[in-house]
């Protein structure tokens, strides 16, 4: 039966895929044997460090390079800003100047020894309020002003309309809530080693977006793009925030391009904190009422987005849900800090927080299942399945509190669910192609420029050509991580595996046909008559042909089989993503403390190339909701526009005794091709531990992270 | 290691073993209450907490050891004798990361400030921070880094573990990790799941393998006790 066209076999035929598959990079990390770019080591390397100042807004006075170039172990040292510039923000352009040596202590010394000095700016404008307050002076001014801090004001929808709606409605809820800022906290900092040698130049990057970044070093070194060469084969974490070379690989490149010596520029923990970006802060009213049956009849939303100078995220209210009627208007207000970068679901988890929590405080207050008042708003179908599993599996039926919050026992201990809903988009997107080897020895190389995050690519883009061949996983060698390789798409948008995966299934398609052809010729068994299986190449019944795979390959001589693939839209999924999640949590209400029992998971996502790997994305997003509902916040000093806890100890992050127990539902009802699971699964877990919390004991924390002091107050609060 | 001139040294010169390990009310441990009380001070205290194993009380010495510039230093890494330069600031992360002749990534510089667990090594068997550890004072000691506990083509049962329940994602925490699992595991063969967290509660992942870590421990365990894998 000959097969025209790449297409996906049939899931219950798969042999590689869609199975639970122990990555092929595991041995490698295991063992402290993959290389990092911080751990990439060149003959007369350099270490390379930024020098940052601390303060929120300053003007340069001076800066005197001399002793620091008089520091052992110094070899070069650079402004970055020049006496009368401002540093007008705390983030990039806190950096003033850069120091290279023989040894990373040595350029912290010679960081130390630099003078610098600085007349401060009157305020710091590190907070909202000091950006909002009358009288308070614009952070960027010149030709890219931001009038008054704020910008973006975008307004949909009849106000006045909508708000008469509401008050007519029979249950009704007016609310702000708010999220701080949070850090990506990638465990590899960002940073790059540059190896030029005037002639040409090879860049290792933690990046998410090899092939696509080229263009960028070559400009930074003044050379054409054929010269440059970006190698990423394995990276300490991304998160949306590793996308183009930052200051850090500009100055790296300055620094190669004078030194002609490999340079190594990582940031230093606090920088990361300081520099790489950060997900925006929200400060969000809505105003929702509901019928008699739940139904969300108007909502209002006014949005305050927090992205530093940047604009940040928040896509618009009712977000999933559907109302008959909504009004929103929303802003960037603009403090002297960081620009906020993609993170995760960019705005997505903010949204989530704000419309959960309504829909929550809607359904206590007219006696409505926190089940069904969901399904009554969302008109999909799927939700309403993933809703009854994960409710289902998180204990719903036999959960006393199921239309309002409980109370605490009398030991003040309390105990609820909550549950969030999550949307993506499916699919992927031109660009990605790929390269498969078949060779005379019966090796077979599957090739693509692509970036391996942690998500597990490396294991599809071998796993995706071994099936296709009928070999085992370990028979195909992955070539990744690597501009001389057929592009990849930059890893962005959940798009990686939608227009990764079907490339490379194209390009084995291809040399399987091209492997054929070449058999062919010394049979008389006509292309597409082979069948490829348990690692044999078979002829029909009869034809006498069946030999293992590398018994068939050795047929080829010396020349080995090559084809290429590209992105087929065909072989991706399209369309809604959907999820659903429900969290278990206890809480001491004399303490305030949070316990998360237990956390549940279900999302679509088409056909599964690794079972094992999906369920470790979504285990990610589950852990990284509980870090950011329970535990993450960026703290500032108001007026010295300092960041506190820019660093590991008191940015608190998620740790081993706070993991719950967690159950990840597979959805293989969804019968589409392939997609990405990267960001829905991020994007309701902290919404639902806030609800769970409520559902709990009535305490409504509406300000994230839900720290003790809060749980208090909000138990202080209830009525 | 090169001695400035004029500076009587203590009998021993060894690492500190820290408070927990070495109890001044031990007579093992050659001090004994009354004179860590009377008035010999934090660095006679220090000086004799260093060797635990005395037969006889130490007479308490106030003496200031001072090395300046580089220090030549015989490391025992891995079961193999290296032999680098530092300077006596130099942590033991960076000597592996930075100052061998043929250095040792794995070992993972994050946060350089003891908050993660990401550069968690084991000096004689016992999990430390190496960002926290200082390289001069380290001869004589055996230290394993992840490198040391198995290869690619033979893992430890926990680095195999590690693989087998995708316990890694990105894998930056995973050296971190796998040294503090047979650390753990060493310690207490039969750790149960609330000690496995405690034992590894010094080590931060952010891709979110925490579930998949405390599986690996508890399947690398049961591989260590010849029992079948649940």
């Amino acid at each position: 039966m000959s097969v025209r066209k790449p297409e996906w076999k049939d899931r219950d035929k798969m042999t590689v895929l869609n199975r639970p598959q122990p990555r092929v990079d595991g041995p490698l990390k295991a063992t402290g044997r993959a290389v990092y770019t911080h751990d990439v080591r060149l003959p007369r390397m350099v270490y390379a460090r930024l020098v940052l100042h601390s303060y929120s807004r300053a003007v340069v006075e001076s800066v005197d390079l001399q002793p620091a170039l008089d520091t052992t172990g110094v070899v070069a040292a650079g402004r970055l800003k020049e006496a009368g510039e401002a540093l007008i923000y705390l983030g990039d352009d806190s950096a003033y100047a850069w120091v290279a040596a023989t040894s990373p202590e040595a350029a912290r010394d010679g960081a130390r020894a630099l003078r610098a000095k600085f007349a401060d700016k009157a305020q710091s404008l590190v907070t909202r309020e000091a950006s909002l307050s009358s009288g308070a002076p614009e952070i960027i001014e010149g030709s890219r002003r931001i009038e008054g801090n704020v910008s973006g004001e975008r307004s949909r929808g009849e106000l006045d309309e909508v708000r008469e709606a509401i008050a007519a409605a029979p249950t009704q809820i007016t609310a702000t809530y708010e999220l701080p800022i949070q850090h990506h906290l990638c465990l590899e900092t960002h940073g790059h080693v540059v190896d030029y040698d005037g002639n040409q130049a090879t860049i290792y990057a933690s990046t998410q977006m090899v092939s696509d970044s080229v263009g960028e070093y070559a400009s930074l070194l003044g050379l054409s793009a054929d010269r440059v060469r970006v190698v990423c084969e394995v990276m300490g974490g991304g998160f949306g925030s590793k996308f183009g070379a930052g200051l850090e690989g500009r100055v790296a490149c300055e620094i190669a391009k004078e030194l002609k010596r490999p340079v190594h520029l990582m940031l230093d923990r606090h920088q990361e904190f300081q520099m790489a970006g950060n997900r925006s802060g929200t400060v969000a009213t809505l105003s929702g009422g509901v019928d008699a049956s739940g139904r969300l009849l108007a909502m209002t939303a006014e949005v305050d987005r927090l992205g530093g100078v940047g604009g940040g995220s928040f896509p618009s209210p009712p977000y999933i849900y559907s109302a008959e009627q909504s009004a929103t208007t929303m802003r960037s207000v603009h403090t002297a800090m960081d620009g906020n970068r993609a993170m995760r679901a960019p705005g997505h988890p903010q949204a989530s927080f704000a419309m959960e929590s309504m829909m929550e405080e809607l359904a206590a207050a007219g006696g409505f299942d926190s089940v069904e008042i969901r399904k009554r708003n969302l008109e999909d179908k799927v939700w309403h399945r993933h809703l009854d599993r994960v409710a289902a599996a998180i204990g719903w039926e036999s959960h006393p509190n199921r239309t309002g919050p409980g109370r605490e026992a009398t030991d003040g201990w309390a105990e609820g669910i909550g549950f969030g809903c999550a949307t993506w988009r499916a699919g992927g997107r031109p660009g990605a192609g790929a390269e498969v080897r078949i060779l005379p020895d019966g090796s077979v190389i599957s090739a693509c420029g692509v970036q391996d995050l942690g998500t597990g690519a490396r294991t599809y883009v071998a796993g995706i050509v071994a099936e296709e061949l009928g070999l085992p996983l370990g028979a195909v060698t992955p070539r990744i991580g690597d501009s001389d390789l057929p592009p990849g798409v930059a890893s962005g948008g959940s798009v990686t595996t939608g227009s990764v995966a079907p490339a490379i299934l194209d390009a084995a398609y291809n040399a399987r046909v091209a492997f054929e052809e070449r058999l062919a010729e010394s049979t008389d068994i006509a292309v597409g008559d082979f069948t490829f299986e348990g690692s044999r190449v078979r002829g029909p019944e009869g034809s006498g042909f069946d030999l293992g795979f590398a018994e068939a390959a050795s047929l080829l001589g010396t020349r080995p089989v090559i084809a290429s693939g590209s992105f087929k839209s065909e072989l991706a999924a399209s369309g809604v993503l959907h999820g659903a999640q429900a969290a278990r949590v206890r809480v001491d209400t004399f303490t305030g403390r949070v316990e998360v029992v237990k956390m549940v998971a279900i999302h679509d996502q088409g056909l599964i190339l690794n079972r094992l790997a999906l369920t470790s994305q979504i285990n990610g997003g589950l852990t990284k909701a509980l870090s950011y509902g329970l535990l993450e916040q960026r703290v500032v000093d108001e007026d010295n526009g300092w960041f506190l806890n820019a660093n590991m100890e008191s940015y608190k992050a998620v740790g081993m005794q706070e993991i719950p127990e967690i159950e990840v539902i597979l959805d293989d009802e969804d019968d589409r091709p392939v997609t990405g699971m990267a960001e829905a699964p991020v994007i309701p877990g902290h919404s639902a531990i806030a609800n769970a919390i409520f559902n709990a004991c009535g305490a409504r924390v509406r300000t994230m992270p839900f720290t003790p002091d809060r749980v208090l107050e909000a138990l202080a609060a209830r009525g | 290691m090169t001695r400035p001139p004029g500076d009587a040294l203590p009998e021993r010169d060894g690492p500190h073993e820290g408070p927990t390990d070495a109890s001044p009310t031990t007579a093992s441990s050659g001090i004994t209450r009354r004179l860590f009380l009377g008035g010999a001070g934090a660095a006679a205290a220090s000086t004799t907490l260093s060797q635990p194993s005395a037969a006889q009380p130490v007479k308490a010495r106030l003496k200031v050891r001072t090395l300046s510039g580089t220090a030549r230093v015989k490391l025992r890494i891995n079961g193999s004798e290296r032999e680098l330069e530092v300077e006596p600031r130099t942590t033991l992360l960076s000597a592996l990361r930075h100052h061998l002749a043929r250095p040792l990534t794995g070992t993972k510089e994050v946060c350089d400030r003891g908050n993660c667990g990401a550069c968690t090594v084991m000096i004689d068997g016992k999990p430390q921070y190496s960002c926290l550890t200082l390289a001069v004072r380290l001869e004589g000691r055996e230290i394993t880094t992840v490198e040391g506990l198995g290869s690619p083509e033979d893992m430890s049962a926990v680095q195999q573990a590690f693989c087998d329940k995708d316990a890694l994602m990105c894998g930056f925490c995973t050296p971190g990790f796998v040294v503090a699992s047979e650390a753990c595991l060493s310690k207490y063969p039969d750790a149960d799941l609330e000690t496995i967290r405690e034992q590894l509660s010094g080590n931060i992942c952010r891709c979110g393998t925490q579930p998949h870590i405390l599986k690996a421990v508890e399947a690398a365990r049961d591989t260590r006790r010849g029992e079948e894998s649940r």
